[in-house]
């Protein structure tokens, strides 16, 4: 087996938390494992030996999530001029996947901003440093740190207003 | 001055430097509102850490642990990922695994598009008989309507149990699931405790009834031929 196939195989843990702090259910957040290791092995020849796997592998995760939201937004925006009844259906299906989201935790991440539930999946849930994260979603640390911040307050305004 | 909310953050995280962090360390010494959000946020980082670590421990889907390794079987022919994710779906349909799949190493190889049983499981599934005790345990030993052989088995430290077919002198594994070895008991028979999707899979593969411990004796002594 090849430093890389070893790798990505002890990463899978890992993947499969991450996705699970992203994607709305555990379906789609094996969905989303299961593409990123599929794109990470096609690709296997752009990560460089000397930097870090981990924050490789958890790029094309993240690339592979937004690709998969925007989708499914363009999606939500062809249905969105017609008629009411289709909204109805939207609102619906939203509501029978809110049901799906186990746990109070899930439910608050699931309702975070894009940006801002990458930001804490990958500091507060994966542990990385500022630098890393910041890496993985290629924007400059004050920005990885403003999200950081507005997604906790976010955070703990929903589980504080959750709890009795 | 009150910290901003960065520097809090940036205080749980462990991002500050020393000589910044024993400076914010004084102040929440002296500020119970800092103190208390600075216990606040850890108690947010818990919150989450207690929602998802637990997934770190959880068995791999059979086809994730596939997917990761399929790049590595190179014995076999090209096949894309999505191939071996396909193939994953119907050996197993939603049926969840550990690591088990790994190449010279578990107790299953992917080979030729197939899940082949090596090492401890192939020698257990050619010699051993229900009744006897090891790192694997024989169930159900039954013939399809062609005339092979197939028996599932179980492994308590793989956390794995399946159905496994005789074909062309291996073993080549029809359905595999996670499986949790149940408390020690006495009184267990054998297929209690067999996972769904194995027990569908025993289903859909077998022709009239499994063999009773005589016919499964002199199976074996026959070498499993049809």
């Amino acid at each position: 087996m090849s430093g890389l196939d070893h790798e990505i195989v002890e990463l899978l843990p890992r993947l499969r938390r991450l996705a699970r702090a992203l994607a709305r259910n555990a379906a789609d957040a094996d969905d989303l494992a299961q593409v990123t290791v599929e794109r990470a092995l096609a690709h296997r020849g752009q990560w460089r030996p000397g930097t870090r796997f981990d924050s490789w592998i958890f790029r094309i995760m993240k690339n592979a999530w937004i690709d998969e939201t925007r989708a499914r937004r363009r999606r939500g925006a062809i249905l969105a001029p017609a008629e009411e009844g289709e909204r109805v259906g939207d609102a619906g299906a939203a509501a029978a996947e809110d049901r799906l989201v186990v746990g109070e935790v899930e439910r608050a991440m699931s309702r975070l901003p894009d940006d801002q539930r990458l930001a804490v999946a990958l500091v507060l849930i994966e542990g990385l440093s500022y630098r890393e994260a910041a890496a993985v979603l290629q924007v400059p640390e004050g920005t990885l740190t403003s999200r950081l911040v507005r997604g906790r307050s976010a955070l703990l305004a929903d589980l504080e207003e959750a709890a009795p | 001055m009150t910290p901003s909310p960065e520097t809090v953050a940036a205080y749980v995280d462990g991002e500050l430097s020393p000589e910044a962090r024993v400076a914010f360390e004084a102040q929440m010494a002296s500020d119970p509102a800092l103190a208390a959000e600075v216990a606040r946020q850890r108690a947010l980082a818990n919150r989450l850490a207690a929602a998802y670590d637990p997934v770190l421990t959880q068995p791999v889907p059979l086809a994730l642990a596939l997917a990761a390794q399929a790049a590595n079987d190179r014995r076999g022919p090209q096949i894309g990922a999505r191939g071996w994710a396909a193939m994953a779906a119907c050996l197993a349909v939603g049926a969840a695994v550990g690591l088990a799949v790994r190449p010279a190493e578990g107790p299953l190889a992917s080979r030729h598009g197939a899940l082949i049983a090596q090492g401890g499981l192939s020698a257990a599934l050619t010699t051993q008989l229900a009744s006897d005790a090891g790192p694997v345990r024989v169930g159900l030993t039954f013939r399809t309507a062609e005339g092979g052989y197939c028996r599932t088995f179980e492994m308590a430290a793989d956390r794995l149990a399946g159905v496994a077919c005789r074909d062309g002198g291996r073993w080549t594994a029809r359905a595999v699931s996670a499986w949790t070895p149940p408390a020690a008991s006495a009184y267990r028979t054998a297929g209690a405790e067999t996972p769904p999707a194995v027990l569908a899979a025993v289903d859909s593969l077998i022709a009239g009834e499994a063999l009773d411990a005589r016919a499964e004796r002199a199976a074996r002594d026959s070498g499993w031929k049809p």
